[in-house]
């Protein structure tokens, strides 16, 4: 295979940005979808249904027969897809309204770093076990050349996650600032507070499996477990993984921790006076987080990235052939793990009532992080008696 | 255009450099208190990118994480908070521009007494470095994690934990000043 030069490793790491971006842009909206449809189902209703491509294809034809017969129509699971491109459309077209007394320049740049840095965090997370496909020999200037799964497979990887994910803050912070309203100011301040303590027990849950692996690489910890600790994957750390969820929805301020944008008490929060793309960029990074949470859980607590949950990987390696599709690592368990969570994240906001502010943050300071910290020490005990 | 590249990524440091020298400017220079503290985001974040350039690839994600993700958020809630008062805010902060330009001035200064050989010279920065002892089995260059663990936990212990009992202090000095009406 050969090397790249300066100039293709260059092209090639924009083209993987440029997936990245694609990969955010599809499955952000089908979340979005997701999530309307369950939550639907979960209270006993259809979902969005209007916006609905009733007319076409095999649905639209069983729908329209179900309504002939007099039954509501069940089957209507993807009527309300087309719903979806004219949300996109309402957001995109939507006027951008700013505040006569907002500060601009921070009034404008507060979504860009919610949407920055929510996107950056993927650099780190690799999709596919080492190369992702290579280009044929007729592309233009790559022919024959790798592209990697992840786009910077470092060394300290976990580490670049936290950090950036932990600067998305400033968006909200910024935003509810900025606005120069009441509501917003009060949820800019809330975030700061609930973030900014819900970040100790997320980084110290996410030690444990580092300190059970022994590195902070994603895919090297990926292979570790796979190799030696395939058991330790889920099962020891279920506490662990409890804490990383509790937390997570706490930082990609999701129900039940949605402090920030609390509806029934400031509006709409630290978005209240935004509007247009500026309101979508804060809408898509809530989003992003949610499946970089997501990743990370695959990733350290679901039993490495792209292997089986639960240490199975082990047992089907001895069950099965070596050359078994499933024996090996396979980006499609990555996405099925991630799948799951987003839908458990959708699950919990069907089913747990908003906690009270103060709830929230004694949860953290009180609950979470001695938690956090006794279940690290049990997983240095772990590590030192094996 | 393929040298173009290559020289601008052996300067990585000096622009971050000259970066996060601006971002410093526009923290001393600005008339809004917020302001002031995004300028210092992009000053950490600038940093950070140094010692990224200089491939110690764990501290810049350590200061991301406890400066840019930790501190500067503590800083700006507490302007926010701050920010009611307008009229004091604005004695305070119409006074500093001269400030402003000695500061920048001592900061280019000092940038440039300490790193004038990456600047004017040809030499590259030096790799990280641990006592032989300490990095036997060691790829350092390559796992630069693992090497300032074995420098902090196996080499400077002591120094290391007695850092952190001076923190220590800091905070429970931090805790009895703001306890002081209800004691």
């Amino acid at each position: 295979m050969p090397t790249p030069t300066l100039l293709q490793s260059i092209a090639i790491t924009l083209i993987q940005c440029v997936l990245v971006v694609l990969f955010v842009f599809v499955v952000v909206p089908l979340t979005v979808f997701a999530e309307r449809k369950v939550l639907g189902h979960i209270q006993q209703r259809l979902g969005s249904t209007r916006v609905a491509s009733g007319h076409i294809g095999v649905t639209g034809w069983m729908n329209r027969g179900m309504w002939k017969w007099g039954r509501i129509p069940v089957l209507s699971y993807w009527r309300g897809i087309p719903g979806l491109v004219a949300d996109v459309l309402k957001l995109i077209l939507k006027e951008d309204i700013i505040p006569a007394k907002a500060d601009k320049f921070v009034f404008f740049i507060a979504p860009a770093i919610s949407m920055v840095s929510a996107v950056v965090v993927f650099a780190a997370i690799s999709f596919v076990p080492g190369t992702f496909f290579i280009f044929p020999a007729w592309f233009p200037g790559l022919g024959g050349l790798p592209v990697s799964g992840g786009i910077a497979d470092i060394n300290v990887g976990l580490l670049w996650i936290l950090g950036v994910a932990s600067v998305g803050v400033y968006g909200i912070v910024l935003a509810g600032w900025a606005s120069n309203s009441k509501y917003p100011l009060l949820g800019g301040l809330r975030s700061a507070a609930q973030m900014v303590s819900y970040e100790v027990p997320l980084a110290i849950s996410l030690l444990a499996p580092v300190v059970l692996t022994g590195s902070l690489n994603f895919g090297e910890m990926a292979q570790r477990m796979a190799t030696g600790t395939s058991a330790w994957g889920l099962v020891p750390q279920v506490f662990g993984f409890l804490i990383y969820l509790t937390c997570g929805f706490a930082e990609t301020n999701r129900l039940p921790f949605d402090m920030p944008e609390a509806e029934n008490e400031l509006v709409a929060g630290f978005h209240t006076e935004y509007s247009g793309m500026k309101f979508g960029f804060f809408y898509l990074a809530e989003y992003i987080n949610m499946t970089v949470v997501s990743a990370l859980a695959a990733g350290f607590f679901l039993g490495g990235s792209w292997l089986l949950p639960f240490g199975l990987q082990g047992l089907v390696n001895q069950l099965l052939p070596a050359d078994a599709w499933i024996a090996g690592p396979h980006a499609i368990f990555f996405v099925a793990k991630i799948i799951f969570l987003l839908f458990t994240y959708i699950w919990v906001r069907g089913t747990i009532p908003r906690y009270r502010y103060d709830q929230v943050m004694s949860v953290a300071w009180k609950y979470l992080i001695p938690l956090a910290l006794v279940n690290l020490l049990l997983a240095a005990f772990v590590r030192c008696a094996v | 255009m393929e040298h173009f590249i290559e020289t601008i990524g052996r300067n990585m440091f000096a622009i971050f450099g000259v970066m996060a020298l601006g971002g410093a400017a526009v923290v001393v220079a600005s008339r809004s208190a917020v302001h002031s503290v995004l300028a210092f985001l992009f000053a950490m974040l600038c940093i950070a990118g140094c010692f990224l350039a200089l491939e110690a690839e764990f501290l810049g994600m350590a200061q991301i994480l406890v400066y840019a993700g930790g501190i500067v958020v503590l800083f700006l809630f507490v302007v926010m908070l701050v920010e009611v008062t307008k009229a004091k805010e604005k004695e305070v902060f119409q006074l500093q521009s001269r400030y402003a330009i000695g500061a920048v001035l001592l900061g280019v200064a000092a940038f440039a007494a300490v790193f004038r050989k990456v600047i004017f010279g040809v030499a590259s920065p030096q790799a990280l470095k641990l006592p032989e002892n300490l990095a036997q089995g060691l790829n350092v260059a390559q796992q630069n994690a693992q090497a300032v663990s074995r420098g902090l936990f196996a080499g400077y212990l002591l120094p290391f934990e007695i850092l952190s009992v001076v923190l220590l202090v800091a905070l429970v000095g931090a805790v009895v000043l703001a306890k002081t009406e209800r004691v």
